[in-house]
């Protein structure tokens, strides 16, 4: 049994798959909330799944890139976990996700998994097809994002950054699809499709987001 | 009962097992100071980052030399503090405690301070007006008994702490600046430079941010200035006020003892002088315990655990959380 944690983007959500199969999932647009909804919503997950954590084999968190609160929610809450229980842990990353869900929806051509980075910019990993591996992610502009995927005619662009800078994209000739939010039910697939061909997860204190920016060097003179 | 603390709320790392609430069988503590110093304060996207990394090592490190597999139940720390560092501890709690099957509680940070010494001090005799000072806080309260609370007052803009840090970062003495001015000024007389001990006759408020324009102008106008004279009239400043009101209200609510508490207990000058300010024991903590640890936090959710039973998993953090001062005055 594989228990999936997403919390990368704004949706708190959470799936568990038997074998390859998802068999319960939940999600809730968490509103920054992520922290307080995310342990009660793997409870409920599990209940009505009538599974323990004991039958829980491996963890699976989407480790970015996208908003750094909410992915260090959900990595905490998957080291704590996995430390409690004794397992390791599948490290999926936000793009991933995005193109996976593209191709399951039919989708035959390239894919750009663009995430919100906030301040102006995004983060970006294309696909040039369905069998073909995800590029490593990086943070770019959306118009010279744009621009550049412009030049590869039939892609279609993605997630939570595609939906904000829809009009670039759309302006320059994209096709911009609907999936917006990284989904917990593709990322168990994900995960439970890698750990079916022999990869082993990793011990819980190795787990590291995927911030893609340097920390903002601002001191927070503590007033309390 | 084996309580599993943990602490992630500025910039330590902490984790920690206590039993029966006093305890201590580990404590450790994975310092980000290197991490800060060179931009002269906490960092708070850099705390939160560090803190996912160093978390899971410092609660392995604490469950093997406690010797255990599972504790009774996982305490932390859900504010006050810097909310991305919060969460990190708060979620792995939460994933600790559905895991282990056992109660999660969630410790007000300022309570667990207040625990220090209840670890520390066998014949503690209340009830004790507490001192806690550090970079984030400045707090005079009265503790009739563990759980039992009262504020005097507080600081009206700069913590202590983050006057020692500021005033040493302007001196250019590094970061943290408390142990850089204490080290310094053994060197300077105390009396070079009068600075002003802002409120020293009315209530028992704190107000640094004027100290430390102050020393600036006092620099300015003096540039010759000796940086060990400077750092000691500062230093003797802040121990003087904080002394001087902690000593008022050990006399005005009847207090059996003074308990200092916070990073800035460490302070040479004030735990010399502390004793001399009161006539009733003084109680300092240890280094160790003065600065924030998991061990404090894990004594406090022993005894809220007892008192208010387990804290539901939808718990949030609270970076402005307060203490719940129900005890009445004098
Ligand atoms: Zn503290």
């Amino acid at each position: 049994m594989l228990l999936g944690i997403e919390t990368a983007a704004g949706l708190v959500g959470v799936a568990l798959a038997d074998a390859d199969r998802p068999i319960a999932g939940a999600w809730l647009l968490g509103d920054r909330r992520h922290a307080e909804a995310l342990a009660p919503a793997i409870d409920h997950v599990l209940s009505q799944a009538g599974v323990t954590l004991g039958d829980v084999d491996a963890i699976a968190v989407d480790v970015g890139p996208g908003l750094f609160t909410g992915l260090r929610v959900g990595v905490a809450t998957a080291q704590g976990l996995a430390e409690g229980l004794g397992i390791g842990i599948v490290e999926v990353t936000s793009v991933e996700v995005l193109a996976r869900e593209a191709y399951g929806c039919g989708w035959k051509g390239p894919v750009a998994a663009v995430v919100d980075a906030r301040r102006g910019e995004v983060f970006v990993a294309r696909c040039a097809g369905e069998r073909t591996r995800v590029e490593p992610p990086s943070r770019c502009s959306p118009s010279a994002l744009a621009e550049e995927l412009a030049s590869v005619p039939g892609t279609l662009v993605v997630g939570t950054g595609a939906q904000r800078y829809a009009a670039v994209f759309a302006g320059a000739g994209l096709e911009v699809g609907s999936i917006a939010e990284p989904s917990p039910r593709v990322l168990v697939e994900i995960a439970a499709g890698r750990l079916g061909t022999g990869a082993a997860p990793v011990p819980p204190a190795a787990v590291r987001p995927v911030y893609l920016r340097e920390a903002d060097a601002r001191i927070n003179w503590v007033q309390r | 009962m084996n309580v599993l603390g943990i602490e992630t709320s500025c910039d330590e790392t902490a984790a920690a097992v206590v039993s029966e609430g006093r305890l201590v069988r580990s404590s450790v503590v994975s310092s980000q100071i290197d991490l800060h110093a060179r931009f002269g304060g906490v960092v708070p996207e850099i705390a939160g980052r560090a803190h996912v990394e160093l978390l899971m090592p410092a609660v392995e490190e604490a469950m093997a030399r406690a010797g255990i597999e599972r504790p009774d139940a996982v305490a932390v720390t859900y504010g006050p503090g810097l909310v991305g560092s919060l969460l990190v501890g708060l979620s792995a709690a939460k994933g600790l405690a559905m895991a282990w099957r056992v109660p999660f509680v969630g410790v007000n940070h300022l309570e667990a301070h207040l625990f220090a010494p209840v670890i520390e001090e066998p014949g503690l005799t209340w009830p004790l007006v507490v001192l806690l000072v550090s970079g984030g806080h400045t707090l005079l309260v009265k503790a009739t008994a563990p759980g039992r609370y009262r504020l005097l007052g507080q600081t009206l803009d700069d913590a202590a702490g983050e006057a020692f840090d500021k005033v040493a970062r302007y001196l250019g003495l590094g970061y943290p600046g408390g142990p850089a001015i204490d080290l310094v000024a053994k060197e300077g007389d105390s009396s070079a430079f009068s600075f002003p001990r802002a409120m020293l006759d009315e209530g028992y408020d704190f107000s640094f941010s004027g100290l430390k324009t102050s020393v600036v102008r006092t620099v300015e106008r003096h540039p010759s200035a000796s940086t060990p004279d400077v750092a000691a009239s500062f230093q003797e400043a802040v121990v003087d006020v904080l002394l001087t009101k902690a000593a008022r209200a050990v006399r005005a609510v009847g207090a059996r003892g003074l308990c200092l508490g916070g990073g800035v207990a460490a302070n040479s000058l004030l735990r010399r002088r502390a004793p001399e300010a009161v006539d009733v024991p003084t109680y300092l903590p240890s280094m160790t315990m003065c600065t924030d640890n998991a061990a404090m936090v894990a004594a406090a959710g022993t005894f809220r655990l007892a008192h208010d039973g387990p804290s539901p998993l939808s718990l949030a953090v609270d970076p402005n959380l307060f203490l719940d001062f129900s005890e009445p005055a004098g």
